[in-house]
């Protein structure tokens, strides 16, 4: 299978340090990869290098062979990466609607035009496929983002990233803060929506939920690569606690 | 009493465009710009040359003069506040502090100090309803009243006024929904430009044009922007109504020396029980 994403001794970090310490990571298109571990191993940092928001010290990335180092986050985006961050991730005080029209405009990245409203796609909020992806959604669209519920605007952050027809969507812990019947429809969903042919990169604490619908998996920490396996093989260990942690006994 | 109200809101709908763009600034930069007197002091003297010198018509002078605020707030904030754009809200207030200095000190170094005003044909006021009305102040207000509402259709219906606030909202997120934010960033800044030239021509017309115009009214449209909420562009429009209204009612019981007192008194008291302002959003540390 050809990768999609390759991520070649990754370096970056804030202030004098690096977090991440040379990270190497392949994923195959179409699939949907989770990197787990511990607290401080660098997952945030290293969706936020590849979205573009912190810039990469040493090392690559490719987006389907081309390189996306020199590229800024917005340049990114129409390039064919959209992430989704932890929190925070939609315009709290935009409403639904306008949430879904910014994200389709692309503000300035393609050129001054963008601007003054030439996209006239942007009129409407999703297009059909997403429609069905996220029916709840249209219901909502003249209400603030920020007085959506959790779970509500957890899709919402996904449909605005989805809208630019991402080729690589970057999902930052999709169920933090959700109660254990809102992960499994958030899980689902993302299973549909890799279905539809996204590959997925996903970060996540709550690694068996996510391991269920993943290919592959990454075990990150200290910035570097603890273990890289199939996740039905992890699924399958004794021991996922110690795998977790990065117990380098347990390296496939 | 109606009278004093009337006043109040003329002085409320100058002060709103100041306290406009003072807000929209603060929204998309997260700075407190107080170089926003001297710009007005600057695009009123630059009306003025084109007025009452090469003999313009005031509104196509105010026009010209507001375009070219807009254009000289572009390249300002290239010069000053772009390299410090990085080092904080404190390094950035303090540079347009120096910046006010200097641009008002040009007005002055090219105008001098006399007081001026612009060249237009004085008219009779006129009356209703006992109050007395000068047409300087219909235009006022239907000039300020007509940039308020492109403001709001811009800011709600428009693309860039939809990243406008979308960066105003969460700059990080807004560069990965594909915003460049540089050039959102100078939008804003030309929007703020035009905003500040209607206002300086205003004030202008209402008092007359001098170096200090301008940061006169610097407070009173600071506590315009932060009674209504800064970064809400409806709170800074109330919030300058407010505090016109009040500032004017308010020498009718207390000597006008004190009249900037009262709105900053009635600040205080709002912002005990209301710290984000009328309409402003709690601020969220992220």
């Amino acid at each position: 299978m050809t990768s999609i994403l390759k991520v070649s001794s990754l370096h970056a970090g804030y202030g004098a340090g690096d977090i991440l310490k040379g990270i190497d990571v392949e994923l195959p298109a179409g699939s949907i990869l989770t990197i787990i571990g511990p607290n401080g191993s660098g997952k945030s940092t290293l969706a936020k290098t590849l979205a573009g928001l912190l810039r990469a010290r040493q090392g690559s990335i490719e987006l389907e062979g081309e390189p996306l180092n020199e590229l800024s986050a917005p340049k990114r985006v129409l390039a064919g990466i959209s992430y989704v961050p932890q929190e925070y991730n939609v315009f709290r005080n935009l409403t639904v609607l306008e949430n879904l029209k910014i994200a389709r405009e692309f503000m300035g990245a393609r050129g001054p035009r963008d601007f003054m409203g030439a996209n006239g796609k942007a009129a409407r909020g999703l297009d059909d496929g997403l429609e069905e992806l996220f029916p709840e959604l249209p219901k909502h669209y003249r209400i603030a983002a920020g007085n959506l519920s959790g779970g509500q605007r957890q899709m919402l952050a996904f449909a605005c990233a989805l809208t630019v027809r991402p080729k690589l969507l970057i999902l930052d812990e999709p169920s933090a803060g959700l109660s254990p019947i809102l992960t499994r429809e958030v899980f689902e969903r993302v299973e549909r929506v890799n279905r539809t042919g996204v590959s997925i990169l996903m970060i996540e604490q709550n690694a068996i939920e996510a391991l269920r619908i993943s290919h592959s998996c990454v075990v990150l920490s200290g910035g570097r690569v603890r273990a890289c396996a199939s996740a039905k093989d992890v699924l399958g260990m004794k021991d996922l606690n110690s795998f977790y942690l990065g117990d380098a006994s347990n390296r496939i | 009493m109606l009278q004093t109200a009337f006043n109040g809101v003329v002085t409320g709908v100058i002060m709103a465009l100041p306290a406009l763009a003072v807000t929209l600034l603060f929204g998309v930069l997260k700075f407190p710009n107080f170089a926003v007197g001297a710009m007005m002091t600057v695009a009123a003297y630059l009306a003025f040359g084109l007025n009452a010198q090469l003999g313009w018509p005031l509104a196509a002078a105010t026009v010209a003069a507001a375009l070219a605020m807009g254009a000289l707030c572009i390249g300002i904030d290239q010069l000053t506040f772009k390299p410090l754009r990085e080092r904080g809200a404190i390094t950035l207030m303090v540079a347009s502090l120096g910046l006010g200095f200097i641009l008002e000190n040009v007005a002055r170094f090219a105008y001098g100090n006399t007081a001026r005003s612009f060249a237009i044909e004085l008219a009779r006021p006129f009356r209703v309803a006992d109050v007395r009305m000068n047409h300087e102040q219909m235009i006022t207000i239907a000039v300020s009243s007509a940039a308020m509402i492109a403001m709001w259709v811009l800011l709600t219906r428009l693309p860039i006024g939809r990243a406008m606030r979308a960066v105003a909202d969460n700059p990080s997120l807004a560069l990965v929904r594909g915003i460049e934010s540089p050039r959102v960033i100078r939008w804003t800044w030309f929007l703020a430009g035009v905003l500040l030239a209607l206002g300086g021509v205003l004030i202008g017309m209402d008092r007359a044009l001098e170096p200090p115009m301008g940061s006169n009214y610097l407070i009173s449209v600071f506590a315009a922007a932060i009674l209504g909420g800064l970064g809400s562009p409806l709170g800074a429009f109330v919030g300058a109504l407010v505090v016109g209204v009040v500032s004017e009612l308010s020498t009718l019981v207390v000597a006008p020396n004190y009249r900037i007192g009262v709105p900053l008194l009635a600040l205080a008291v709002i912002l005990v029980f209301r710290p984000q302002g009328l309409f402003g959003q709690p601020y969220i540390r992220k």
